[in-house]
């Protein structure tokens, strides 16, 4: 019993702990709103107001349509009463503001008519247009929806519909009554990471980030395991110093050398390039270190025996040492991966343009402008986040043997 | 004697890629900018003037500067004793020989923190902002919420910060604490028992004093890190409101890249480094002198 309550107290304070992540990733998958009110469905126009002027404010009618309140109504108090002459077509504008009709499943309103057949047209903000022909097939109050899949793929940009007209065409005079235009929105969508990628250079970021950190990893790989070799197995004046000074630099606030470097790659004329970004980190103090303790343990005959085949220096270090450090280089890697992935202040200050701005600067730029939004600024974090809990979720162990001694030997 | 100049040619070969990198990006860089700090240097302007000592007197005469320096202060005072606490006590609890599932915890505690400072502090604005997670969970248990974010309030956005800091940095540090723990012999917490020691007294006369060396590698790995709070400032405040979340690494951002007065702030960060340096030597005699 105490063991089962632990294990509780354990899974409560894990949920605890990943709780902000959880979040970020429910509210990434929802349509609009936020954590506590998720917006599911949003009404276009009910037609409850008091008074007709604020409604004309969003309707408009055109040849001669006119409209007033009606208290007749299929759920709720008022509907909309549109007044028809015959003979001729009269269309009356819903105005929708520049409203984004990507992520909805279905647009529904509730219609009284005598009119068999009408249309509906959907215009952007380009003032193109797509029909629907609606088929009213009852006399009574009743629903029709639009789906999305009627809408998509046609003419008119769904992102920005400016206004939806109801074109009627009667034979006599009649009246129609029209009430609650409302969205239902996906629930769960995967838009907001389409969006995300395709509309606000994500791609590119996540694109120049992985360039970065490719390139950075492939370099400490080669550079970082020469050097460690050299420490671990080989001779030479000043090895020691050389050595504390490597450490000594480590403990080094980066911000103190910040300022000359970004002085030297303006110079170079590396200042918004992969030069930049890259050159100073592919080697590094914490890849020399940690490979220099492991070659330090490997067993000095096989270098040995190989040496006296014949083999060469650089032929035992990469026939040889490098199979042999797989372990330790792939801990080096990931954790270089990581590191590189996760950098803002240094690509912060090396970047210049949009084009070759790394993730996080990317994300941090982009959330002072989209705090509203946060189902998109979510999808935006999400798809900066998951590569490494994906890395982190394979990589686990060779992560955390990464942390703890690089820190415990540090 | 050619077989002995092969072998520093090759040893020479070996080092050389980073020798150069080390030299330019690493040790230049750190002679220069102390060379700067005694100048004008604007950063845009080839020219500069030799001004003396006057950066660092400037400095810390500078109101701005205070208050983030201050601010820093706070940030790393008012974290520090929490990261340690939580992420011992998480330690030793996952450590805890009736705990399964032991590798999914260990995972899922360290988690988030491998996701990086933007990230964590972008879903921390949404958490904090006016009808977010925190204004509604106060207002469900009938407490008086805030009308607006809790980063656009001079009072709270500092504390927010801090609260996010704390938690963003538990599970790293758990993972150091657990690999202390595990680095404990067995033995001495068998012999403890066979003479009938207490669970207090195992923690405290045996566990912590053989933790000493990790528990001071933690408080000054978290020390050196804590002074260099930038990415969450950047992210989530930019040091704002009227400079309550100001931190010395983010003033040094703005004077450098954004005033473009890097002599200045190449001695901000010449004081920032001597802080750092008095903190860790500080923390070296009061943590290390009695093992």
């Amino acid at each position: 019993m105490k063991r089962f309550l632990f294990l509780i107290l354990m899974f409560t304070l894990l949920i605890m702990s990943l709780f902000p992540l959880i979040t970020m990733f429910y509210t990434a998958i929802i349509p609009e709103g936020n954590l506590t009110h998720v917006i599911k469905e949003k009404y276009l126009n009910d037609f409850e107001i008091k008074y007709i002027r604020y409604i004309k404010r969003k309707v408009k009618t055109y040849d001669g349509a006119k409209i007033s309140i009606s208290k007749d109504s299929p759920e709720t108090k008022q509907s909309l009463k549109i007044d028809l002459e015959p003979d001729k077509t009269q269309r009356i504008a819903l105005l929708t503001n520049d409203l984004d009709l990507r992520m909805m499943k279905n647009l529904s309103f509730f219609i009284k008519s005598d009119i068999k057949d009408f249309n509906i047209i959907f215009y952007d903000v380009d003032e193109n247009q797509t029909k629907i022909e609606i088929n009213n097939d009852s006399d009574k109050w009743h629903k029709i929806s639009i789906s999305y899949k009627l809408l998509k793929n046609r003419e008119v940009d769904l992102k920005h519909i400016t206004k939806i007209v109801f074109s009627f065409t009667p034979t006599k005079e009649t009246s129609v009554f029209l009430d609650d235009f409302k969205i239902e929105y996906k629930y769960p969508t995967l838009l907001n990471f389409i969006n995300v990628w395709k509309e606000n250079n994500f791609a590119i970021y996540i694109f120049n980030s992985l360039i970065v950190a490719i390139i950075v990893v492939i370099g400490n790989i080669i550079f970082s395991t020469m050097v460690a070799y050299g420490f671990a197995r080989r001779e030479f004046f000043g090895k020691n110093v050389l050595f504390m000074i490597v450490l000594a630099t480590m403990m080094i606030p980066p911000q103190t050398t910040i300022i000359p470097i970004f002085i030297i790659m303006k110079n170079l004329g590396w200042i918004d390039t992969y030069y930049a970004l890259t050159i100073p980190f592919l080697v590094t103090p914490f890849g020399i270190f940690l490979l220099k303790q492991y070659i330090e343990q490997l067993p000095i005959e096989l270098e040995q025996a190989a040496y006296v085949d014949g083999a060469n220096t650089f032929q035992i270090l990469f026939k040889i040492i490098f199979p042999l450090s797989k372990p330790a280089i792939a801990v080096m890697a990931i954790n270089t991966f990581i590191t590189s992935w996760n950098m803002l202040f240094y690509p912060l200050v090396m970047t210049t343009s949009k084009e070759m701005r790394t993730v996080q600067v990317g994300l941090a730029l982009f959330q002072k402008f989209n705090q509203v939004d946060w189902p998109t600024l979510m999808a935006a974090s999400s798809i900066i986040g998951i590569p490494v809990i994906i890395a982190f979720l394979i990589f686990q162990k060779h992560i955390i043997s990464g942390i703890t001694q690089g820190a415990v030997k540090g | 004697m050619k077989r002995q100049t092969k072998y520093n040619l090759e040893t020479f070969i070996l080092l050389l890629p980073f020798l150069i990198i080390f030299m330019i990006f690493g040790i230049f860089p750190i002679g220069y900018s102390f060379f700067m700090s005694f100048t004008d240097y604007s950063g845009i302007n080839p020219h500069y003037n030799f001004v003396g000592l006057s950066n660092y007197i400037r400095a810390f005469q500078d109101e701005v500067f205070l208050i983030a320096l201050k601010n820093t202060f706070i940030f790393v005072i008012g974290t520090i004793p929490f990261t340690t606490t939580f992420s011992l006590l998480l330690a030793l609890l996952i450590n805890s020989k009736h705990l399964p599932f032991k590798g999914l915890f260990k995972a899922g505690f360290f988690l988030p923190s491998v996701i990086s400072m933007v990230v964590i502090s972008t879903i921390w604005i949404y958490l904090y902002s006016a009808n977010g997670f925190f204004n509604n969970m106060m207002k469900l248990f009938g407490m008086h919420a805030l009308d607006t974010s809790w980063l656009a309030s001079t009072k709270t956005a500092l504390i927010s910060i801090m609260i996010m800091d704390i938690w963003a940095a538990i599970g790293y540090y758990t993972i150091l604490f657990l690999a202390g723990l595990q680095g404990i012999p067995g033995e001495v917490y068998e012999a403890a028992s066979i003479d009938g020691a207490s669970k207090k007294q195992t923690f405290f006369n045996i566990t912590l004093p053989l933790l000493k060396p990790t528990l001071f590698f933690i408080i000054s790995l978290n020390t050196i890190r804590s002074f260099q709070i930038f990415a969450e400032i950047f992210t989530m405040t930019g040091g704002g409101p009227s400079n309550s979340t100001q931190t010395v690494v983010h003033y040094l951002y703005q004077t450098s890249f954004r005033q473009f007065e890097m002599g200045y702030a190449s001695a901000i960060a010449y004081i920032l480094m001597a802080i750092i340096m008095v903190f860790t030597i500080i923390q070296k005699r009061l943590l290390r002198s009695d093992i």
